[in-house]
């Protein structure tokens, strides 16, 4: 009798526990999942505001994704083909140019504090010439998506053969910060190929690999 | 990341999102206490509290991996994308041979040297020495900064102290004395001319440590040139050699090695093959290949000589009437070679100038040459004058030397009096050593400016007169000063190694080159790209005195052969010991002994029987008076009775760095012997005589000590034939390496097929359908010498780790490709073989059945893949290898220099201990061309896909390719008739296949060899 | 009347025991001090296994390279010892279920030892497969589960990949089976042992028994029913582990005859093992009359006939590799008698064929001194059997190029002599603390052979066992 009720309760509070773990069952993640991850860069570069608002194509920074394995991070110079000459956000600049106009003056140099520290890497004086007194020191970025050593991932392979990257980097373009969008698991990689085999990448056939040593060698 | 804003942490997604609502209900969730009072609230409240640690202990198993930083470029250079390999030309300063080589560089860092398939001399093949050469660039041990009396100084003092000794010398018309090796870089030479002409009394002294002086002073008689000639094996049908061995170690290997195998090819369509004699007194690689080996003891070497010459005399109706003995074999070779007129070479690598003489003798007699030895465009290397050496030797001696260079030389070592030398250096007013490590020379030298390594410096080099090649720097020097910048500074204008180089090429060279472009600065850029140039030579070849060969060979008698006579002979991977730093060098299994991380005393069986000794047995070497030193032996079957013979280049200074080597654990011992250095030096044991040290020298004593010392030795079983008493009748010869004789060739292409084929039908359907590539390997038996290149290269390319004497000892060796070396025949003179043996990515891979987690499984083009990070380390799949082809990772081998580490390739995995690994089929290489082929969109050519292995073997024995492929190379292999597999029998259906072994022989002679 | 009374089997419990002594006896067992001898044997087991410990944490800190294997021989001591386990492992299984069904009287005084003895030999064992690795701490990859890996599964091909099953089932079979079969006795134990705290454990695991009819009832009918199911373990855990070797391509490996041979030769060392086990155990625990001659005498047969069947696998493999015609399977089997390790192949024969082909003689059989010696040595040889097919086999096999030797390392030796600490340090425990005579089952049998004249009659009526309300 007393056995009966000990086993009826204990399923309860089973399921009450359960309920109450719900949440964090729902967000689980196995251990080595970076999924969600997003540091803060040593310099709060907009992804939202240059491919989102802007327009700037992925490729014209990550250019080497094109050709190389890696995606690779613009040097600093690239930065500058265009901060050369765009101190500030443009409202700002605009917004100075105006009131110069009102006030009759030459408009007054702004220069926003996350620019000034692209300058201050390239060692730049105000007028952005090279400043011969201060030594430049590379931007060390925060990686976002990393794979383990024993993982060979090839960007080259994937861009040309159309995968967008948004398919795995996630809408970039909106974020402000880039936040790890997939999990980066086997499964998830694999599962991918296995469709791009069935449905081909918009519309053309391809052949993805589903070789271990595809990726692993 | 900012200091002042802590990385920002989250348990779930909805925390991320939920904020202070989640906060909230997480506090809820763990504010009601654990156990109150009441029986039902008890248990209820410890099942959650239960729940929620459960919970608890799987998010703190989620922990998030170290933040990790990327710095890109400042300023995106030109045409280097991070990640891409880039192949730059340069030419190979591991030795004077001066082959071409394409450097790989990935993000400004050297990683892999390949041949340079356009290079004249190398012809796309690189020996292992010029392989293994790049981790010289990387070696922390190499000095940083000068020294000075053994204390590190800055450049300025240095060069003050030298500019002050020479500015004396000029004053007081001081001897100084530039002592090197031969070399073959103009602009060296004439930074060095610059620098001694501004003195009184300054010299430019040569001294080899592997000497050709001997050739030079026979030419010097018979053509009035000292020159080298250029030996064309390439253009040899017949081939009769002296003692030269001209495929391991001999002059230009790799240049060798690639003309002697382009006509050893024989195939269906011309079943033709040249023929190779070897005369020798210990088993060269060079005797191991030969078509017909005759064991002679070395002083009888000038003998043979002179009895083939009088027969090529009769035969050319110019007798001089020199005394014919009977000598059956020598009536056969000089038949052979007189048929072969113009079309063949006798060689002889003796220091022996009567040897020389009636070579040069019996290649004109034979009308040579022109054809198959060039005169016109001399080799360069091995330049010395003994004269000299011993003239400066007497001088040092003396102390008449004001200023004495060493650059790239280490007499100290070399010589048999070589401590008394240091004693003397010490002695001299400045010594200043360009070497660049620490070897004995230079830590005998008051001054050490290191020099750089070829890879980090400009230079060039002439091996073959008119054959220009360049060097440039693909890396920051990491070490050192170019020493051209040196000798400039010295010489009083200092001047960039960049500048001194293109103003050597502009002045000297360009004019010469009669190149196509009329502005220098175009040819430079070909040059650069090509790596090489090649010069007119107008004038014609000398002509030929036979007068002094004629003497030599009257003068020449038999001499009696008795007691023991020492045989001091250069490695394959070592050479004279300058590479012996280097530990992939070191453990490199030597192609015939197969030893590694040692040097021993090679007797041949009858000897080693006579004395009651076997491998292991340590003697004490005898040598004049109070000359000795202790060896273990080693049996080298093939061997002369009456030789010992010794490797040279061992227990040098530069393999103290060796003494903590390999995985520490109890069991471990040291690579080094008990005086802290790998190996002995054999030199205390050599003559002197002027400026030669004789490499024979007889009448040595062998006492064994008793005391015994394992060799690490990476093959202990040396024969395809099991013991007699373990064999059942006629079923004693494992049919492994299949071998057949030209003539039976000829009439059958498939003569000597022993292995029997593979069941048509499986009991199972075929498991593996190969719908894109399928790639397969073949290694021809035939072209392959056993120079061990491909090791090397495999282990540069695939990330091999070095494991150290006693875990080879133990036979944990990681090279995924090893070269099996049989004998066959009677003891005296064997028969060997070769057989390079990798992963053969069975189609029926037994290992592939047995991995319980899947780690190792078929590719959908025939690639056996092992999947390091799934493998568990059963070692079920190399238990279950029949060609034991896989590696184990034992234990976390060593990586802890860090500068060593930039050598890695970084497409390869690192293993990690307790995984198995094997041979890849460079499966790096294969993704590397499928997707820049994609990225072309074009498809995957025959031949763009190449193994580091095939890449490097100078006798390209080994092809690569795709058998879906009706055109490629190895669809048409398919069909020869050599082809055959290992152990095709068990049905493992491998994807490697070999061309089976033909030697020039006639059967009844095969027949009467081996019965 | 008399004469036909002395055809009569005698009786298999000495000391015409009245149910109530057997238990007092053999309760005794647990609840008086140990002896000295008890506490000596203790010590070394513990040392052993403490040695044991020792060495598998240096494997485990240092790597496999820490053992003697090599390129060529890539098991040895480790896959030696996991298969001679295993094999001890049987005979528990055999003596508890097939004795059982085909109603053996006498295996009642020795099965209880014998199951325990199976659950640590297969634990021994089972240690084996898992520090074997060369990344251990990766073991739990070897059982399919579901992941994020694509998914990705285990190879089913793999022997390996079976013996984890085999292993695991087997394992927990023998457990069941063992705590099944102690269950009266601990409610006896329960109802004896004058410690509270051990009576609550009693309690607690004898699941509340009350030895009315009904439950013998049930308690018989599911007895019955596991022996069934345990059965085709004693064959199929075996065959499993001979796979491992019969499914590879390595000669002296691949061959058909593996499973039975494995098998018999399992029960051979196993009923060795527990031979040598009980004869301590009667003289330890002062059992002589519970574990008579007769007992001894029985197991003594069985070695007999297995010896016999191992004895002819042996002469069979040669046969087979004479007949085959294969060059390489002649080379192995010459190699293994006239090799360099022929000196493990000749202990082998002479320990598990020639020497128990003594136990044809009564008088041997019946002293106890002459069959611990021969079942030590049984055990010693079965030993041999497995390193002499592992090492010979891979050491020399196809291309001479890769023939080596290989030598045990001291930690090997370690990881030996620590398996054996750990059996025998549980066994004593067991012993020590439970029942080594299914007390039960012995009331059951001490009638047996009673009408035999010339034993003592007991004065009261026999029951099955004390009844518990």
């Amino acid at each position: 009798m007393a056995s009966r009720l000990t086993a009826i309760l204990l399923a309860l509070a089973s399921a009450y526990s359960l309920l109450l773990l719900r949440p964090k069952i729902g967000s689980f993640r196995l251990p080595g999942n970076q999924q969600g991850y997003e540091p803060v860069q040593p310099i709060a570069y907009s992804h939202r505001l240059h491919a989102g608002e802007l327009q700037i194509p992925c490729l014209y920074c990550h250019f080497s994704a094109e050709r190389s394995r890696h995606a690779g991070i613009p040097a600093a110079s690239i930065c500058m083909n265009c901060h050369r000459f765009v101190t500030a956000p443009l409202g700002a600049l605009r917004a100075e140019d105006a009131l110069a106009s009102k006030e009759k003056r030459a408009p007054r140099l702004i220069v926003s504090p996350e620019l000034q520290k692209l300058y201050d890497a390239l060692a730049l004086n105000e007028k952005r010439e090279p400043d011969p007194s201060r030594r430049p020191r590379p931007i060390a970025w925060v990686r976002v998506y990393r794979l383990p050593d024993f993982v060979y991932f090839d960007h080259r392979a994937h861009v040309n053969a159309g995968v967008a990257c948004q398919q795995c980097h996630g809408p970039v373009e909106t974020m402000e910060r880039v936040r790890q969008v997939s999990d980066l698991s086997m499964g998830w990689c694999v599962n991918c190929h296995r469709q791009a085999n069935q449905a081909g990448i918009n519309g053309r056939q391809v052949h993805a690999s589903t070789d271990c040593a595809a990726c692993h060698f | 990341m900012r200091a002042d804003e802590p990385k920002r942490y989250w348990k779930s997604l909805a925390e991320r999102e939920g904020g202070a609502a989640y906060s909230e209900r997480a506090a809820a969730e763990f504010d009601e206490t654990p156990f109150a009072a009441g029986p039902l609230g008890s248990r209820r409240s410890f099942l959650q509290a239960a729940g929620f640690s459960f919970a608890g202990a799987l998010l703190a198993g989620c922990r998030r991996a170290p933040v990790e930083k990327a710095a890109p470029w400042l300023e995106q250079p030109e045409e280097i994308i991070a990640g891409r390999s880039y192949y730059y030309t340069s030419t190979c300063g591991a030795c004077p041979a001066g082959c071409g080589l394409l450097v790989k560089t990935r993000d400004g860092r050297p990683i892999k040297l390949e041949g340079n398939p356009d290079h004249p001399l190398s012809r796309g093949g690189l020996c292992a020495v010029g392989q293994a050469s790049i981790l010289g660039l990387y070696d922390s041990l190499r000095p940083k900064q000068p020294l000075l009396r053994g204390r590190a100084v800055s450049w300025q003092e240095a060069d003050r102290e030298v500019l002050k000794a020479l500015a004396e010398a000029r004053r007081s018309g001081g001897a100084v004395r530039y002592l090197s090796g031969t070399l073959t870089s103009p602009s060296r030479l004439r930074m060095i001319r610059q620098l001694l002409s501004g003195l009184p009394d300054g010299r430019h002294v040569i001294y080899d440590t592997l000497p050709a002086a001997a050739v030079l002073d026979a030419h010097e008689r018979t053509h009035g040139v000292r020159a080298l000639p250029h030996y064309r094996f390439d253009r040899a049908n017949v081939v009769a050699s002296f003692d030269a061995d001209f495929l391991g170690t001999w002059l230009s290997p790799v240049e060798f090695t690639a003309g002697y195998s382009r006509l050893r090819r024989p195939f269906e369509q011309s079943p033709q093959m040249s023929y190779h004699v070897q005369f020798e007194a210990r088993l060269s690689l060079t005797g191991s290949k030969a078509d017909r080996r005759i064991r002679i003891a070395p002083e009888e070497l000038p003998w043979y000589l002179a009895q083939l010459c009088a027969r090529l005399e009769v035969k050319a109706q110019r007798s001089s009437g020199a005394r014919l003995e009977s000598l059956p074999i020598l009536d056969d070779v000089a038949e052979r070679l007189w048929q072969a007129r113009g079309r063949s070479l006798v060689v002889c690598g003796a220091e022996h100038l009567d040897a020389q003489l009636l070579a040069n003798y019996a290649n004109e007699l034979l009308g040579n040459y022109g054809t198959t030895l060039d005169l016109r465009r001399p080799s360069l290397q091995r330049q010395a004058r003994p004269g000299d050496f011993a003239e400066l030797l007497e001088e040092i001696a003396t102390g008449r030397i004001a200023v004495l260079f060493l650059d790239g030389v280490n007499p100290v070592y070399d010589l048999p009096d070589g401590e008394q030398l240091a004693r003397r250096l010490r002695k001299l007013p400045l010594v200043v050593s360009l070497a660049e490590r620490l070897d004995e020379s230079a830590e005998a030298a008051a001054v050490v400016c290191p020099d750089q390594h070829y890879l980090e410096c400009w230079g060039d080099a002439e091996p073959v007169r008119g054959l220009f090649g360049v060097q440039q720097p693909l890396i920051p020097p990491l070490r050192g000063r170019a020493a051209l910048e040196s000798l400039a500074i010295w010489a009083g204008a200092p001047k960039s190694a960049a500048d001194i180089v293109r103003e050597t090429w502009e002045r000297e060279i360009f004019p010469r080159c009669k190149a196509k472009e009329e502005s220098f600065e175009r040819f430079w850029e070909r040059v650069l790209h090509e790596g090489w140039v090649e010069a007119e030579i107008e004038h014609p070849g000398p002509a030929f005195n036979p007068a002094p060969a004629q003497a030599s060979l009257h003068r020449v008698t038999r001499p009696a052969v008795a007691g023991l006579t020492l045989v001091a002979y250069p490695k394959i991977a070592l050479l004279d010991g300058r590479h012996a730093y280097n530990p992939w060098l070191q453990e490199l299994p030597d192609p015939i002994t197969k030893a590694t991380w040692d040097n021993y005393a090679c007797l041949a069986p009858a000897t080693a029987r006579k004395l009651g000794l076997t491998d292991g047995d340590m003697v004490r070497l005898e040598a004049g008076p109070e000359r000795a030193v202790e060896l273990p032996v080693l049996v080298q079957p093939g061997q002369h009775d009456n030789v010992v013979a010794v490797a040279l280049g061992y227990g040098g200074h530069l393999t103290r760095r060796f003494a903590n080597l390999g995985p520490r654990w109890l069991g471990w011992r040291p690579s080094v012997n008990a005086g802290g250095y790998v190996g002995e030096n054999i030199a205390p044991l050599l003559e002197r005589d002027g400026g030669t040290v004789r490499w024979t020298r007889s009448g040595v004593r062998l006492v064994p000590t008793g005391k015994r010392l394992a060799l690490a030795v990476t093959q202990d079983h040396h024969t395809l034939t099991v013991p007699p008493r373990l064999a059942a009748a006629d079923l004693g010869r494992r049919p492994i390496i299949e071998e057949t004789t030209l003539e039976a060739f000829q009439k059958d292409p498939r003569a000597g097929a022993q292995g029997h084929p593979p069941p048509a039908e499986d009991l199972w359907p075929r498991d593996h359908t190969f719908p894109g590539h399928r790639w397969m390997m073949f290694v021809d038996l035939t072209a392959c010498t056993g120079c061990s290149a491909c090791v090397i290269a495999c282990q540069v390319e695939n990330n091999v780790p070095v494991v150290g004497k006693d875990e080879v000892r133990r036979k944990r060796e990681m090279h995924w490709i090893r070269i099996d070396r049989y004998y066959s025949g009677p003891l005296g003179d064997v028969d060997v073989a070769f057989q390079p043996m990798m992963c053969q990515h069975c189609e029926h891979a037994p290992c592939e059945t047995v991995c319980p987690v899947l780690a190792t499984v078929h590719s959908s083009e025939g690639l056996n893949q092992q999947v390091y990070n799934r493998c568990i380390g059963t070692r079920y799949c190399e238990n279950n290898c029949p060609y034991k082809v896989r590696r184990f990772n034992w234990f976390d081998y060593a990586r802890d220099d860090r500068l060593a580490n930039t050598v890695l390739n970084p497409d390869v995995t690192v293993r990690s201990r307790g995984v198995m690994e094997k041979c890849t089929f460079c499966v790096q290489r294969i993704q590397e061309a499928r997707l820049e082929a994609r990225r072309r969109g074009e498809p995957l050519r025959d031949g763009e896909v190449q193994t580091a292995c095939q890449q490097s073997c100078p006798a390209q024995a080994i092809v690569f390719g795709d058998a879906n492929d009706p055109a490629s190379k190895v669809s048409q292999l398919l069909k020869s008739g050599r082809a055959y597999r290992v152990l095709e029998e068990i049905n493992v259906r491998p994807s490697v296949t070999y061309l089976r072994l033909v030697r020039n022989r006639r059967e009844a002679e095969e027949e009467e060899r081996h019965g | 009347m008399a004469e036909l009374a002395l055809l009569a089997p005698e009786p298999l419990i000495a000391g015409g025991k009245r149910p109530g002594q057997v238990t007092s006896e053999i309760l005794a067992t647990t609840e008086r001090r140990a002896s000295p001898l008890w506490w000596a044997g203790f010590l070394v087991a513990f040392g052993a296994l403490a040695a044991g410990i020792a060495s598998v944490a240096y494997l485990f800190s240092t790597g496999v390279g820490t053992w003697g294997l090599n390129n060529t021989v890539g098991w040895a001591f480790d896959i030696t010892n996991f298969v001679f386990w295993i094999g001890i492992g049987h005979a528990g299984t055999l003596i508890s279920a097939i004795l059982y069904l085909f109603r053996q009287r006498w295996r009642t005084s020795v099965n209880r030892s014998a199951e325990a003895m199976t659950i640590f030999a297969v634990i021994c064992a089972g240690i084996f497969p898992v520090i074997h690795l060369g990344r251990p701490w990766l073991a739990y990859w070897i059982f399919p589960y579901p992941n994020t890996r694509g998914p990705l599964w285990i190879n089913f091909r793999s022997p390996l990949a079976w013996d984890a099953f085999a292993i695991t089932t087997y394992f927990l079979i023998s457990l069941t089976f063992w705590y099944l079969g102690m269950i009266p006795d601990l409610a006896t134990l329960r109802d004896h042992t004058p410690s509270r705290f051990r009576r609550r454990l009693y309690a607690f695991f004898s699941l509340g028994w009350d030895g009315s009819f009904r439950t013998w009832l049930r308690y018989e009918t599911v007895y019955m029913l596991l022996a069934g199911l345990a059965t085709p373990l004693v064959v199929s855990v075996h065959t499993i582990v001979s796979w491992d070797f019969a499914t590879s391509v390595i000669p002296g490996w691949h061959t058909t005859i593996f499973p039975p041979y494995f098998v018999a030769g399992a029960i051979f060392s196993g009923m060795a093992m527990v031979l040598t086990l009980v004869i301590v155990a009667r003289k330890v625990m002062r059992l002589e009359d519970y574990i008579t001659p007769r007992h001894i005498d029985a197991m003594c047969k069985f070695l007999l006939l297995t010896s016999g069947i191992v004895g002819l696998a042996y002469a069979t493999e040669f046969l087979t590799a004479f007949y085959s015609e294969n060059r390489y399977e002649q080379f192995v089997f010459l190699n293994r008698a006239l090799g360099p390790y022929a000196w493990g192949y000749w202990i082998m024969v002479v320990a598990n064929v020639l020497i128990p082909q003594l136990l044809w003689f009564r008088r041997l059989r019946r002293s106890t001194a002459a069959v611990f010696a021969i079942s030590i040595l049984i055990n010693v040889g079965m030993w041999f059997e497995r390193f002499i097919i592992i090492v010979t086999s891979l050491h020399r096999d196809y291309l001479p190029a890769n023939w080596t030797m290989y030598r045990p390392t001291l930690i090997e030796v370690g990881t030996l002599v620590g398996s054996f600490g750990l059996f025998f340090t549980c066994f004593l425990l067991f012993c020590r603390f439970l029942p080594v005579i299914s007390m039960s089952e012995v009331k059951g049998a001490i009638q047996f052979g009673r009408s035999r004249p010339g034993t003592p009659a007991p004065e009261e009526s026999p029951l099955p066992a004390e009844v518990h309300p």
